[in-house]
């Protein structure tokens, strides 16, 4: 028994052979159980149960408005999805929401991120102000946009077009400028987030390569390229994992703005899900557009991933 | 030196536009609170005016008062936080110091389930919540935000127990004490201010919540973020009130964010560093 020592958190033992380290080991085993199941159940509740529901629930037919015709439909709801051109409008809608918010709020967050980083003064400012986007709800922040900023003629946006020598343009009723409208929503509301993640990123970057730099007369541009843009890497990797991800589900700062029109003209696929089911109550489809997103969600967030190990 | 100068003046003014930016559409929402319509509608926009509370008095006491709103979601992100932070110390601790089998597939089925669209978590949950009368109802949408906010308390809580030494706990087996007394009179204390943080964005995540809501709420669940719909019909727009409704909806997590400004970026970024993640 000698060689039994509790190590670290009275886990077990150099020896697990021996009887005590296997009695410690067990009981640690059996603890562990009994913190992890509430949280567990609970997660199996909501979020592997639903995902399974969820994908019973695409093989049906399910209209609230017209339960007699309710019944089980087996792969037909996906067959219907394939030659369903507003399924395909709405992916194309969310492939461009997504890359565009994901590529500006990269390249606006590091760009601001740069010039922050090098400031003797008003950092504080940056690092102050850049929080109150974030935190706010993108339902609010929609509302905000659409009336405030955006109304004709006194909204904002519009005051500044017209004085632009642009004229009064119908932001939100256009569609592509109802496009443009809810792109520049979100990446004004994300665009911080990149910004003091890259930002605190850059912060720890070790200062005496750049001086060795220097020394070697490199230019800023050079610095840029070859140091600071390859330390930064997976930064700028997790912000475009994380931010994707977010995009493709957005929901509340296009449904309060534009609730995905006009017509199906800010419609991202999240939305056409929500829309089916819940404004058109075609359930059993409404399903089966949720796990066609999941799968998306699943096959860019694995070429993300893949992207993420390269290199 | 001219040259260098000029550019430095240049990007002040380039980073002057970009804080304004953000900080401009809050600011003139607070503006346009403290305006009668009437100022809310003049063009061009009206910088000076008369400050009047009337619009805050109209929505907090007049007629379709939102204060139950406001209540209705302090109870729903008081209650997610309550039962999200019994159920995530727990596991944060096991996932974080103890040693069982499985524990690798554990952390990534929690990252995991965030990949999950929301949006695939509420449509068979209404069908389940209808079936046994759980549409807005408190217990019913506090069940489905625990589909976001336990994964993210967890992974939060996880980097918090990694950083406490373990001679802290060897000591206290040492003396005898259980593991549960240890948990609680050692390791917990040790975490206060991990907790407190993870407290913040969980209510934070709560109070912002907008899917689950519209899809649950009724007469009596309603938060904030979806009765604010009351001040924008097809008909007409209820300027100054919607703009105090904004105010009021956002105050709490602007005061929330600026009391964890330094610990925002880890809260955002949380479970990235490890796999994936979302919010």
């Amino acid at each position: 028994m000698a060689t039994t020592v509790v190590t670290s958190a009275g886990i077990a033992s150099e020896a697990p052979r021996s009887d005590f380290g296997r009695i410690l080991a067990q009981r640690e085993r059996r603890f562990a159980a009994a913190l992890l199941a509430p949280a567990f159940l609970a997660l199996l509740a909501t979020t592997t149960f639903p995902l399974l529901f969820l994908v019973y629930t695409s093989a049906f037919r399910m209209d609230l408005a017209m339960p007699f015709t309710n019944g089980f439909v087996g792969f037909e709801n996906y067959q219907v999805l394939l030659s369903d051109e507003r399924f395909w409008t709405s992916l194309l809608v969310s492939l461009v929401y997504t890359g565009s918010t994901v590529a500006l709020q990269v390249i606006i967050g590091l760009a601001l991120a740069l010039l922050v980083i090098d400031m003797k003064r008003g950092q504080g400012w940056f690092r102050v102000i850049a929080i109150l986007p974030v935190v706010l709800s993108p339902a609010v922040v929609g509302m905000i946009w659409r009336t405030f900023m955006l109304a004709p003629e006194f909204g904002i946006v519009d005051f500044l077009a017209i004085n632009a020598g642009l004229g009064s343009k119908n932001w939100l009723g256009d569609p592509t400028l109802a496009m443009v409208s809810v792109i520049a929503i979100h990446t004004w509301q994300w665009t911080p987030f990149a910004f003091m993640v890259l930002l605190a990123s850059l912060a720890s970057l070790p200062e005496d390569i750049y001086e060795a730099a220097r020394l070697d007369r490199a230019s800023a541009w050079q610095r840029f390229r070859r140091i600071t843009l390859p330390l930064l890497r997976p930064a700028i990797v997790m912000v475009v994992i994380m931010r994707t991800m977010v995009a493709l589900t957005a929901f509340a700062a296009i449904f309060t703005v534009t609730a995905g029109g006009p017509g199906t003209a800010t419609e991202i696929l999240n939305l056409y899900a929500y829309r089916k089911s819940f404004t058109e109550l075609s359930i059993g489809y409404g399903a089966a557009l949720a796990v066609a997103l999941l799968i998306v969600t699943i096959i860019i967030s694995g070429i993300l991933f893949a992207l993420r190990r390269a290199k | 030196m001219t040259a260098k100068r000029l550019r430095a003046i240049a990007l002040l003014a380039f980073s002057m536009v970009f804080l304004l930016a953000w900080a401009f559409p809050i600011i003139w929402s607070v503006l346009n609170s403290l305006k009668t319509d009437s100022d809310v509608l003049a063009y061009p926009p009206k910088l000076v005016f008369s400050p009047t509370l009337e619009a805050y008095r109209d929505v907090l006491f007049g007629s379709g008062s939102i204060l139950p709103n406001l209540l209705s979601s302090a109870i729903i992100s008081v209650g997610t936080t309550i039962v999200t932070m019994l159920m995530a110390v727990p596991a944060a601790y096991a996932l974080a110091r103890l040693r069982f089998r499985g524990k690798k597939f554990a952390g990534f089925y929690v990252l995991a389930t965030q990949m999950l669209p929301p949006v695939g978590i509420i449509i068979p949950y209404f069908l389940v919540l209808r079936n046994i009368g759980w549409i807005d109802t408190y217990q019913g949408i506090i069940l489905i935000y625990l589909s976001f906010s336990l994964p993210f308390a967890i992974w939060l809580l996880v980097s918090y127990f990694e950083d406490i030494p373990f001679e802290m706990e060897e000591a206290a087996y040492l003396d005898g004490a259980s593991r549960l007394k240890t948990l609680w009179l050692i390791i917990i204390p040790q975490v206060r201010g991990g907790i407190a943080v993870t407290v913040v964005f969980v209510f934070l995540n709560a109070w912002n919540e907008f899917l689950f809501a519209v899809v649950l709420s009724g007469n009596t669940v309603r938060p904030v973020t979806v009765a604010m719909f009351n001040f924008v019909s097809v008909e007409q727009t209820l300027w100054a009130k919607l703009a105090a409704v904004s105010v009021l909806a956002m105050l709490p997590v602007v005061v929330l964010g600026v009391v964890a400004q330094k610990h925002i970026v880890k809260g955002l970024t949380v479970g990235a560093v490890k796999g994936g993640g979302r919010r």
